[in-house]
C-alpha cells in the first residue's frame, strides 16, 4: 500500500478559528483502499482535519492535493463537484433529510449529479439492500431506528462509488451493538470497492477497524501508527 | 424539578420555572426569546396604534371643530366681531390653510392656538409653514405671503403637527365679498360623521388590517418550537410528567408573550414620538393624540399573553413529549373539510340578512354583524388553508428537480407548518381584495368625473369681490403677462332675477372669444346676446327668459333684447355647463359692464414649468389676497373617502411588510433548526442554488395554494359588502392581479432576504458538534 501514490496528500496544513489554531502544521497521506482513523480528544482538531481533507473547509496555509488536483486553489464550485463525485460522507447523527424517504435520501447524491430519478432510486435500492435496510426504503428517517438510520447514511455515502468516504464519529450516536454492525458493513463495502476511508472517532473500538491510526492533540499529529487488523 | 405535580403552589412554581426556562439556553435561547418578543412586540405596537385611532380621530375632530369659522354670518359689527377672509393656497402641491383676520372691536374672538390677533401686515404661522418658508426654494411662497411672522400657531389650533397654516392680520376686509363676520370660533353642533357606506369601509378596513396582525402574533409565539420540544423532552427525562411539561411550556410562552407585550409598549411609545415627524398624504398626527383607548389597551394586555399560552398548548396537543424525544402524533388522519367550511359559511350567514342596502339603516347591529362576518370569512382562509395544502401536495409526486422534491416532501411531511407560514399573507390578500372590491364600488358614488378638459385650461382663478369689465380686462392682461401662462379666457358672472318672477337666471358677460368657451356660438359680434338652452333631460327646469323680459342684475335692470340668439351650452374648461343662462357681450349691457361682477378666468399654462401655477397664485395674491386659484381636476373625490382610501393603502402596505417580517423570522427560525442538515448537504456537494430554490419552492407552493381561497373568499366578502350597500356587483381583474402579485412579491422578498442567512448556515461550521 505504501508504494502507491496517495489519493489525498496534506502537507503542513494550518487552520485557525478566531484565536484558536485548529490545525497547526498537519501532514498526512491517504491511499486508495486505506482506512485511516483520526483519533484524539475533543477540540484536538480531528474534525477540522477531516473537513479540510474533504474540501469542505479551505486551510489557511499548507498544501493539499487530491490526485493531481490542488484543493487549496480549487474554487468552491470545483470542490463541491469533487465532493459530489469522488467523496462520500457519514456524520454522527446521520443528517438524513427528514422529509425524504430513506430511498430518496440515498438517491439524493446521484440526483444532485443529474442522474434520472428512476436510475438513482434503482441504485439506491441496491445499496440499501447491501446494508440490510431494504425494508425501510419507503420510511422517513424519523420512522426508523438510530442504527437503521446510520446504515441508510452509509448507503448514501457509498451510492456514488466514491474514492474516499469521510466518516465523522459514525457510531457516536449508536449503542455498541449497532455501532459494530455499522462499522462492519462500512468496512466490508469499502474493502470490496477499494474505497479509502477517513474515520474520525475517539472510540478505540471503532478505530480498531482501521488500517492506520493518526492521533491528534492541539491541532498536531502526535502519533501515526500502522495496524494489522 | 420544581414543585409536585398536584399542588397549587407547585402549579405556579412550574409556570414560573417555564418563564425562567425561556431565558436560559445561552445565546441561542436569548436569540429565540428576542425574536419572539420583537415579533410579538411589532404586532402589539400595531394593535396599540389601532386602539389609538378612536382617540386620534376624536382629538383631531375636536381641534378642527374648535376652529370652525365658516358657520357664522353676522350682519352687524360689534365690539366682539371679527372679519375673516379665506385665503387658502397651495405651493407645489402642499395645501396651506390661510385666514385673513380683521377685528372690529376689542373683544373680537381669537382663533384656537393664537394668544392674540396678528396686526395688519403680520402673520402667525404653523411650525410646518415656518419651516417651509425658511427653506430654500420657497421664494415664490415668501413673495406671496409677504407678512411679518410674529408667532407660531400652538398645537390646539392645528389639525396635526404637519399642517401648513397661517393667520394674517388685515385692515382691508370691510365690504369684501366672501368675507365673513363672526364673534366666536367653533362648531357647537356635532359633526355629520361618516356616512354608513364609509363607516362600513372603516369597519372592514379595521378587520382586514387587524386579523393578519393577530395571526402574525400567533405565528411569532411559535418561534423556536423544535428546540423547545427538545428541552421539554429533557425535562421529561428528569422526571417531569406530561402536565408539568405543559405548564413549563405555558410559562415559556407566557414569558415570550409578556416580554413581547413590553417590547410592544416600548415600540409604540418610541414610534409615537416619531409619528409627529411624518406627514403622509396630508395627514399628520400629534404624538399626544396617539393614546390607546383604555378598554382596548386592557384587552390587548390580556389577550396577547393568553394567545401566546393558548397557541403553545395547542401545539403541544399535536405532539407527545416523551423522555427520549418528541413524537409527532401522526395518527390524526387526513384533515376534514366540513368544519373548516363552517367559519366562512357562518360569516356569510351573518352578512346575508344585510344584503340589499339594509346596512345603511341598521346602525350599530349592522356594524357588529359586518365586523363579525368579515372576521369569520377571513379566519376561514386560515382554517381552509391546511386542508387545501395537504389535499393538493398529497397528490404531487416527488418528480421534477431535486429542489422541487425537497420542497414538496417537506410540505408533505408538515403541511400545517407550511400553511401556517403563509396564512398571514393569504388573509392579508383576501382582506385587501375585499377592500378593493368595496372601494371600487363606493368609489363609483364618491368619485365623480367633473367633465373638465385639461387641454383647454389647467387653472381657474376666481375674484369673488368682483371687477368691472374695464378692471377685468386689466386683470386678464396681468395674468396673460405672468410667466408660464399660455392663454387666458374669462367671464364676469352674476345671478340675476327675472322681473316679476322668483326665477333666477345666470348672467355671464364676456367678449366673443370668452363667450365661445361657454356656449356653442358660431357667429358673435360686439353687442350680441345669447341664451343657452336648458338641459333637455331635465323636465322641471324653468323656461329661459324671453326677449323683452327684464332681468335685475346687481341692482340694475336690463332688458333682454329682441335679437337674442338661443344657443347650446358648452362645457367650460372645468366641466360645468351653464343652462338657461344669459350670455352678453359688454356692448350689449353697458350699465352692467360698469358694475363689479364676480370674475372667473381660465388659464392655460406651460405644463412643463412647475413654477407656472405658483407664479399665477402670486399674481392672484397681488391683485387681492382673497382671489381663489383652483387647479382644474378631471375627477372630484369626496375628501373623507379619499382619506379612508389613503389610510387603507398605508395600512395594507404596513400589514404586508409586517407579515413579510413574520415570514422572514419564521423562515430564519426553520433554517436555523436545519443548520446541521444544510451544512451536511453542502458537504455532499449540494449546489447552493439548489438549496435556495428548495426554500423558494417551499414557500411558493403554499403561497400559490393560499392565494386560491384568499381570492375566492376576498372576492366573496367584497361582493357581499357591495350587496349590502345595494351597489352594483363588480370585480376588477386588474385589482385582483395587483393584490395577488403583491402577496407573491412578499414571498419573493422574504426568500431574497433570507438568502444571506441561508448561505451562512450552509457553511461547514454547521457540521461542528464539539
Amino acid at each position: 500500500m505504501t508504494g502507491e501514490a496517495p489519493l489525498l496528500s496534506a502537507r503542513d496544513l494550518h487552520k485557525t478559528y478566531g484565536p484558536t489554531p485548529a490545525l497547526d502544521g498537519v501532514s498526512m497521506d491517504v491511499r486508495a483502499g486505506e482506512i485511516v482513523a483520526v483519533m484524539g480528544p475533543s477540540g484536538s482538531g480531528k474534525s477540522t482535519l477531516m473537513h479540510c481533507l474533504a474540501g469542505i473547509v479551505r486551510p489557511d496555509a499548507g498544501e493539499l492535493r487530491y490526485r493531481d488536483r490542488n484543493l487549496i486553489t480549487a474554487s468552491d464550485a470545483e470542490r463541491s463537484a469533487l465532493r459530489r463525485r469522488e467523496f462520500g460522507f457519514v456524520f454522527q447523527f446521520g443528517q438524513l433529510v427528514p422529509e425524504l424517504t430513506c430511498l430518496e435520501n440515498v438517491a439524493l447524491p446521484l440526483r444532485m449529479e443529474g442522474v434520472r430519478r428512476g436510475e438513482a432510486e434503482r441504485r439506491a435500492a441496491h445499496w440499501l439492500d447491501r446494508l440490510d435496510v431494504a425494508d425501510v426504503a419507503g420510511k422517513r428517517p424519523g420512522q426508523v431506528s438510530g442504527g437503521q438510520g446510520q446504515r441508510v447514511a452509509v448507503a448514501r455515502a457509498l451510492v456514488t462509488d466514491p474514492a474516499v468516504v469521510f466518516a465523522d464519529e459514525p457510531t457516536g450516536a449508536l449503542d455498541s451493538l449497532n455501532g459494530e454492525l455499522v462499522m462492519r458493513l462500512l468496512t466490508e463495502c469499502v474493502e470490496q470497492s477499494g474505497t479509502a476511508v477517513v474515520l474520525v472517532t475517539h472510540e478505540p473500538a471503532v478505530a480498531a477497524y482501521s488500517h492506520r491510526e493518526v492521533v491528534m492533540r492541539d491541532g498536531r499529529i502526535r502519533t501515526s501508527a500502522g495496524m494489522v487488523q | 424539578m420544581t414543585g409536585g405535580p398536584a399542588s397549587g403552589a407547585g402549579w405556579v412554581r412550574q409556570l414560573a420555572f417555564g418563564v425562567r426556562l425561556a431565558f436560559r439556553g445561552g445565546a441561542t435561547g436569548w436569540t429565540r426569546v428576542a425574536l419572539t418578543a420583537t415579533a410579538v412586540g411589532l404586532g402589539v405596537a400595531f394593535l396599540l396604534l389601532a386602539a389609538s385611532v378612536p382617540n386620534l380621530l376624536s382629538a383631531r375632530d375636536a381641534r378642527e371643530s374648535a376652529r370652525v369659522d365658516y358657520l357664522q354670518h353676522l350682519e352687524r359689527r360689534g365690539d366682539d366681531t371679527l372679519l375673516l377672509g379665506f385665503v387658502d393656497t397651495q405651493f407645489h402641491g402642499i395645501r396651506i390653510r390661510g385666514r385673513l383676520l380683521q377685528p372690529e372691536g376689542p373683544a373680537a374672538p381669537v382663533p384656537p392656538g393664537l394668544t392674540a390677533l396678528p396686526r395688519p401686515g403680520e402673520m402667525v404661522v404653523s411650525p410646518a409653514l415656518a419651516a417651509l418658508l425658511s427653506a430654500p426654494g420657497s421664494e415664490l411662497l415668501r413673495t406671496r405671503l409677504d407678512y411679518r411672522i410674529v408667532g407660531q400657531i400652538e398645537d390646539e389650533g392645528l389639525s396635526g403637527p404637519g399642517e401648513f397654516a397661517f393667520y394674517a392680520g388685515s385692515d382691508r376686509l370691510e365690504g369684501w365679498s366672501g368675507v365673513q363676520r363672526l364673534n366666536a370660533f367653533g362648531d357647537p353642533t356635532p359633526g355629520d360623521g361618516l356616512s354608513p357606506r364609509l363607516m362600513l369601509l372603516v369597519i372592514v378596513a379595521f378587520v382586514v388590517l387587524l386579523t393578519p396582525v393577530v395571526i402574525f402574533i400567533a405565528a411569532a409565539v411559535r418561534f423556536g418550537g423544535e428546540s423547545r420540544d427538545r428541552r421539554l423532552a429533557a425535562l421529561r427525562l428528569m422526571g417531569a410528567d406530561r402536565r408539568m411539561t405543559r405548564r413549563y411550556a405555558a410559562g415559556e410562552a407566557l414569558a415570550g408573550g409578556l416580554l413581547g407585550l413590553a417590547v410592544g409598549v416600548v415600540l409604540f411609545l418610541a414610534g409615537r414620538q416619531l409619528i409627529g415627524r411624518f406627514t403622509l398624504w396630508d395627514i399628520s398626527v400629534f404624538p399626544a393624540d396617539a393614546r390607546p383607548s383604555l378598554p382596548l389597551a386592557v384587552s390587548i394586555a390580556g389577550a396577547v399573553p393568553a394567545l401566546a399560552v393558548t397557541v403553545s398548548l395547542g401545539v403541544l396537543r399535536k405532539i407527545a413529549v416523551e423522555p427520549l424525544g418528541v413524537v409527532r402524533r401522526s395518527a390524526q388522519g387526513r384533515r376534514r373539510l366540513w368544519w373548516r367550511l363552517l367559519l366562512p359559511f357562518a360569516g356569510l350567514a351573518l352578512l346575508a340578512p344585510l344584503f340589499g342596502g339594509r346596512a345603511d339603516t341598521d346602525g350599530q347591529l349592522a356594524r357588529v354583524q359586518v365586523g363579525g362576518g368579515a372576521v369569520l370569512l377571513l379566519v376561514g382562509v386560515v382554517t381552509l388553508l391546511p386542508w387545501l395544502v395537504e389535499a393538493v401536495v398529497r397528490r404531487i409526486g416527488g418528480g421534477g428537480g431535486v429542489s422541487w422534491q425537497l420542497a414538496v416532501r417537506r410540505i408533505q411531511l408538515d403541511s400545517a407548518s407550511s400553511a401556517r407560514l403563509v396564512s398571514g399573507v393569504a388573509v392579508a390578500v383576501a382582506g385587501a381584495i375585499a377592500l378593493q372590491t368595496l372601494v371600487a364600488g363606493v368609489e363609483s358614488v364618491s368619485v365623480q368625473d367633473t367633465g373638465a378638459d385639461l387641454h383647454r385650461a389647467q387653472v381657474n382663478v376666481v375674484l369673488s369681490e368682483g371687477a368691472t369689465f374695464a378692471e377685468a380686462k386689466k386683470i386678464t392682461s396681468r395674468f396673460a403677462a405672468t410667466p408660464g401662462v399660455r392663454s387666458v379666457t374669462g367671464t364676469a358672472t352674476s345671478i340675476g332675477l327675472v322681473a316679476g318672477t322668483d326665477q333666477d337666471v345666470p348672467f355671464i358677460m364676456g367678449a366673443c372669444p370668452d363667450l365661445r368657451e361657454m356656449a356653442e356660438i358660431t357667429r358673435c359680434r360686439p353687442g350680441d346676446v345669447f341664451i343657452t338652452e336648458h338641459d333637455p333631460e331635465s323636465s322641471d327646469a324653468p323656461e329661459p327668459p324671453r326677449p323683452g323680459q327684464q332681468v335685475t342684475v346687481e341692482d340694475a335692470t336690463w332688458t333682454i333684447p329682441a335679437t337674442v340668439t338661443r344657443v347650446k351650452g358648452r362645457r367650460s374648461p372645468d366641466g360645468g355647463v351653464w343652462r338657461g343662462a344669459v350670455l352678453a357681450t359688454p356692448e350689449a349691457a353697458a350699465d352692467l359692464a360698469a358694475k363689479p361682477l364676480r370674475l372667473s378666468l381660465y388659464l392655460g399654462l406651460d405644463r412643463s414649468d412647475p413654477d407656472a401655477v405658483e407664479l399665477v397664485r402670486n399674481t392672484a395674491a397681488e391683485i387681492s389676497p382673497l382671489t381663489q386659484v383652483y387647479g382644474i381636476q378631471e375627477v372630484q373625490v369626496d375628501d373623507k373617502f379619499a382619506g379612508i382610501v389613503r389610510g387603507i393603502l398605508v395600512g395594507t402596505v404596513a400589514i404586508l411588510l409586517l407579515i413579510g417580517a413574520s415570514m422572514l423570522a419564521t423562515t430564519l427560525d426553520q433554517l436555523r433548526e436545519r443548520r446541521a442538515l444544510l451544512a451536511a448537504l453542502t458537504a455532499f456537494g449540494a449546489r447552493r442554488g439548489m438549496l435556495t430554490r428548495a426554500t423558494l419552492w417551499q414557500m411558493a407552493v403554499p403561497v400559490a395554494l393560499g392565494l386560491v381561497p384568499a381570492v375566492l373568499i376576498g372576492t366573496g366578502l367584497g361582493l357581499a359588502l357591495l350587496a349590502m350597500l345595494g351597489l352594483p356587483l363588480h370585480v376588477s381583474p386588474a385589482n385582483l392581479l395587483v393584490t395577488v402579485s403583491a402577496g407573491a412579491g412578499v414571498v419573493a422578498l422574504v426568500t431574497l432576504a433570507s438568502l444571506p442567512v441561508q448561505l451562512r448556515l450552509m457553511r461547514p461550521e454547521g457540521l461542528r458538534t464539539e
